[in-house]
């Protein structure tokens, strides 16, 4: 069954030895950005962390690399904890195209229990702290934000639940970075076009799964709340927030409603992103938050990005190569997998069957014309359908190997990508390249290849006996 | 007269206290009305200060006022 809210996925966690309580005093800052950057040096199958004892709040609880392992993401899909990442990429891909999995509407929520309307203090109520030293303050990183089209408000189809970065600049003021390529910035085009203010819902410490959602690169009219029944393979439970009307995840922890202020813009950032750089400060809207509503002593959720890899990498892996695998597939049902989980498919590994010559060339143009790829990927290396593209020793092997640059290389100019890639020029845009990895077929012809080295007949009988002959763990 | 605080990022005075620990005495946060920079008085001094606040991430209001918008805003729907 799949984890309905953050508390018991921390219970699980906990029981599978993946969860670290910090019971000692920490400071805001910088303890917690600094054991949150710590626990991503010990490697792929890391613990979350939860900071209990915060210096200057009297009740706040902190969850750090929450879906910092493959560990975690496992759990978070029901699968054993220590399922290979090929096993999770495929089973990902098969409850996305169970699209759309059923939501379920319930009446009340956990949250609703403490509701504060008059002098509201975000300060006093998250245990905010600055994540890296250059950020312009303190952020809110880990949200699903929550708009609809106001101008189509009862299609539920469009309502979007994305992630944003939210930097609190005042008691209920937040500054909110919509970039022009995701589906918050077509609603709020929708309403100042319109002079109207967009009214906005911010969900906190949710279950595991809707913040894999939010932050996956999914298509403008589908639910996020219906993908997050697929992946779960149940009803997912939302609840309509009254303030606002927004359907809100049943299961989060704290509820931010508000609106963004038609026609605002106002400083915003530095902050350090996941593409391990810091983003620059831009004029963007802004948030003024009316409303909030709480569990008991509500858990606070924050995502630590750093240098590569750290929680954000796990976090943005597999949902990022997983859409991009099915679009691709459509096109070419040759694909055989796809790894996007290079900062968020700046680099991207396809995976395919050759028909002729050029072909590979042709499916690597098609990753850079999929909703995602024209924002991204700007280098895209296919590699033969016989090298596990999430296996990077075999990548490496093809890439020196049946690769010559001068027939494998492509570098197409002039092409989109996303302003926060600090190699774009300008920022937003850049050329791309295509590296065609795979062994050449007819009517191509260069190279050598007709005696590639293959396993011995019977490697694969042995190493089934020879598993059964490992000393034991 | 308390001490004026002064923005560590654009070294503005135009600052306030943004809050107070909720148990009281520990920390408070700043902010600036000019480059919206917020911070705690518990940081470290390479935040807090403004003579060790790291260059390379200094920034005006005026730099500020001269960014790049995002995203842009519509011109208004004629009605």
């Amino acid at each position: 069954m799949a984890y309905q809210d953050l508390r018991t996925y921390l219970e699980a966690l906990d029981a599978e030895g993946q969860l670290i309580h910090i019971t000692e005093a920490v400071l805001p800052e910088p303890d917690i950005s600094a054991a949150a950057c710590a626990i991503t040096k010990f490697g792929d199958k890391t613990p979350a962390l939860l900071f209990e004892n915060i210096k200057g709040y009297t009740n706040a609880r902190i969850a750090m690399n929450v879906h910092g392992s493959w560990c975690n993401h496992a759990l978070m899909l029901g699968m054993p904890k220590d399922t290979p990442l090929r096993e999770q990429f495929f089973e990902f891909v098969r409850r996305y195209q169970t699209y759309p999995g059923k939501v379920e509407e319930r009446d009340s929520a956990p949250w609703e229990e403490v509701v504060i309307e008059d002098d509201i203090n975000l300060f006093d109520i998250l245990p905010l702290f600055r994540l890296n030293h250059g950020d312009a303050g303190f952020y809110i990183d880990k949200a699903a934000i929550v708009s609809r089209d106001i101008t189509d408000w009862d299609n539920p189809a469009t309502q979007n639940v994305g992630m944003y970065r939210l930097q609190v600049k005042g008691k209920n003021r937040i500054g909110i970075q919509p970039a022009s390529a995701h589906d918050i910035a077509l609603h709020l085009k929708k309403a100042e076009e319109l002079g109207e203010d967009l009214p906005i819902a911010i969900c906190i410490g949710n279950d595991p799964l809707i913040n894999t959602v939010a932050a996956m690169p999914i298509l403008y009219n589908q639910s996020e709340y219906a993908m997050a029944g697929a992946l779960a393979q149940e009803a997912y439970p939302v609840i309509t927030a009254k303030h606002t009307g927004l359907q809100v995840p049943w299961g989060s922890e704290i509820v931010l409603e508000g609106k963004i202020l038609s026609r605002v813009r106002e400083g915003e950032g530095p902050f350090g992103e996941f593409t391990g750089h810091y983003s620059g400060a831009r004029r963007m809207p802004v948030i003024e938050i009316t409303k909030v509503s709480h569990r008991r002593n509500p858990l606070y959720e924050h995502l630590y990005l750093g240098q590569p890899w750290t929680e954000v990498d796990y976090f943005i892996g597999i949902n990022t190569s997983a859409p991009l695998h099915v679009q691709l597939k459509e096109a070419f049902p040759e694909v055989q997998a796809v790894n996007a989980m290079y900062t968020h498919g700046l680099v991207v590994i396809v995976s395919t069957k050759v028909r002729y010559g050029g072909f590979a060339k042709g499916v690597g143009m098609r990753v850079l014309t999929t909703p995602h790829g024209l924002g991204y990927a700007k280098v895209v290396i296919v590699v033969d359908e016989t090298i596990d593209p999430f296996n990077l020793p075999q990548v490496m092997w093809a890439l020196s190997t049946k690769f010559n640059p001068q027939y494998d290389l492509v570098t197409i100019p002039g092409l989109s990508i996303l302003p926060l890639d600090p190699a774009s020029d300008p920022a937003g845009m850049s050329p791309k390249l295509i590296i065609d990895a795979t062994t050449p077929q007819a009517p191509e012809k260069h190279g050598h290849y007709s005696q590639e080295l293959r396993d011995p007949v019977s490697t694969e009988a042995w190493v089934e006996k020879l598993r059964e002959l490992m000393p034991k763990a | 007269m308390t001490k004026k605080i002064i923005c560590p990022r654009c070294e503005s005075e135009h600052t306030d206290i943004l809050t107070q620990s909720p148990v009281p005495g520990v920390w408070e946060v700043y902010h600036c009305e000019e480059c919206f920079f917020a911070w705690r008085s518990t940081e470290p001094d390479f935040i807090t200060d403004p003579a060790k606040y790291n260059p390379e991430f200094k920034l005006t209001r005026e730099q500020l006022d001269q960014s790049g918008i995002m995203p842009a805003v519509p011109p208004l729907a004629k009605r």
